[in-house]
Order: C-alpha cells, then sequence, then structure tokens
C-alpha cells in the first residue's frame, strides 16, 4: 500500500470517528431530554461546532500520529537495508521519502474524488429541503445537511481508494 | 468517437537502461512511484509534460516510449449497421 492510500485511510477513520461519536452523542441527549430537543436549534448548532472544531483536532492528532509511525517504519526499514543490503527495502524508505507530495495522477483522483463527494452534499441538501416540504423539524433538515457533509467526505476518501486501486483517466 | 487505447513500454526501457527501478524513474521524473506503476500498467495516462519527462529520461522518442491503438466503438458500430 502507497502513502497516498495510508493517508486517505486515516482521513477516513477520522470521519467515521467523528461521526460516531456525534450520532452518539445525538441519539443519548435525545433520549435524556425527549422531543422538546429538536425544537433546540441552538443545541444542534452547539453540538456540531463542537463536533467541527473537535473533528479538526482528532484529525490533525490522528496525522500526527500516522506521520510518526511511518517515519519509524522508515527509519527501521532504512537500518534492515543497511544491514542487509536489500534493494526492495531501500525502495520502500526511499519511496516514504518522496511520497509526501502531490504529483499530478493525486490531484486529479482528488478533484474526482472531490466531484464524487459534492454528489452526497447535494443529494443532502435536498433531502433537508424534502424534511422541510414535509413538515419535519428544522433539526433534522440540520441534522441531514451536517451527516451529508461527513458522508460526503468519506465517500471522497473511499472514492479516492477506488481511484488507486482502479486507475483513473483523463477526461 | 474510436477510443483510443494508450500503451507503453516504460518496463522494457527500464529493462535496457541498466534494469532501472521504478523509484529511480520516478525520481527522476519527479512523480511518486505509485504513478510510474500506475503508467506501467496502463491505470493512468500521464500528462503531456510527463511523458516528455520519461522520454528524456530514457533518451528515446514519444513513440518509442508510448503508442496508442484506435478501437472502435463496438455499440456505435451495430447502431451504424442497423
Amino acid at each position: 500500500m502507497y502513502y497516498q492510500e495510508k493517508k486517505t485511510i486515516t482521513s477516513i477513520i477520522s470521519g467515521l470517528l467523528i461521526l460516531t461519536l456525534y450520532v452518539i452523542y445525538g441519539i443519548s441527549k435525545y433520549q435524556e431530554v425527549g422531543e422538546s430537543l429538536l425544537g433546540d436549534l441552538k443545541f444542534w448548532a452547539t453540538a456540531m461546532l463542537v463536533a467541527i472544531g473537535g473533528g479538526i483536532i482528532v484529525i490533525i492528532i490522528i496525522q500526527i500520529v500516522f506521520h510518526i509511525i511511518l517515519a519509524i517504519a522508515n527509519e527501521v526499514a532504512k537500518e534492515v537495508s543497511k544491514k542487509a543490503n536489500c534493494e526492495s527495502i531501500k525502495d520502500t524508505y526511499q519511496e516514504f521519502e518522496i511520497m509526501e507530495h502531490e504529483d499530478e495522477m493525486d490531484k486529479l483522483i482528488a478533484l474526482k474524488a472531490m466531484r464524487n463527494s459534492f454528489v452526497w452534499v447535494g443529494v443532502g441538501f435536498v433531502s433537508a429541503l424534502l424534511s422541510l416540504y414535509m413538515k419535519m423539524p428544522p433539526a433534522i433538515m440540520l441534522n441531514i445537511i451536517f451527516v451529508s457533509f461527513i458522508l460526503g467526505s468519506l465517500f471522497e476518501g473511499f472514492s479516492q481508494l477506488y481511484f488507486y486501486r482502479k486507475g483513473v483517466k483523463n477526461g | 468517437m474510436a477510443k483510443l487505447v494508450i500503451s507503453n513500454n516504460i518496463r522494457k526501457l527500464r529493462f535496457y537502461n541498466n534494469e532501472m527501478t521504478q523509484q529511480e524513474l520516478a525520481k527522476k521524473t519527479g512523480v511518486t512511484r505509485q504513478t510510474i506503476v500506475a503508467i506501467e500498467n496502463s491505470k493512468y495516462s500521464p500528462t503531456l509534460e510527463l511523458a516528455f519527462r520519461i522520454t528524456e529520461v530514457f533518451e528515446a522518442k514519444l513513440e518509442e516510449v508510448f503508442s496508442y491503438e484506435v478501437v472502435e466503438d463496438k455499440s456505435k458500430k451495430e447502431d451504424d449497421s442497423k
């Protein structure tokens, strides 16, 4: 597995973690307070802001841990290659040194994956409008939009993995 | 419109250039090894810029590294015959 794929997997894990924590918190609060919580838009706005802020911190921490693990693996590969004089391992650690930057294929994959994620966000937005049309509480609409953004970013990650595995064509 | 299938001889050219590794070629062309692997396996068609950089490494002409084949779109052919 290559550097960009590993990086994408850490992003997916971060997204899943944020979504899971938010859903667990939302459901537990709903069970605690009851129906009246659906009318409390301030609560949902605060919960979403905390999820966004906390999410950014979680992503930063996971990325730092990922890079520490990668650096350790890199150093170990270097030492092993020096001792064994093995070319294939040398290739592996040199790969880590170069892969930090994005090249043209990475950029193309990122663009195509982002386009796919916008589909999710679009579907989420229309669903949110439909929920209002069906006279559901505004909190439901807010939650649909928020979750569709997170699902969009997750779908972006999965699309990237798909394109890295199956290949990507220009045009 | 007919489909273009692009293939390449990078693997062969690497072999003839002192068995150059994918990593070495990636370093010389300024891309990741993953991109070189994708190009070799025809999973990614490089931009013109990268294609020329690859030819420069091998000191070869573009058509010696990359080639293409025109494949007729079968579904369109069937439509035309009707």
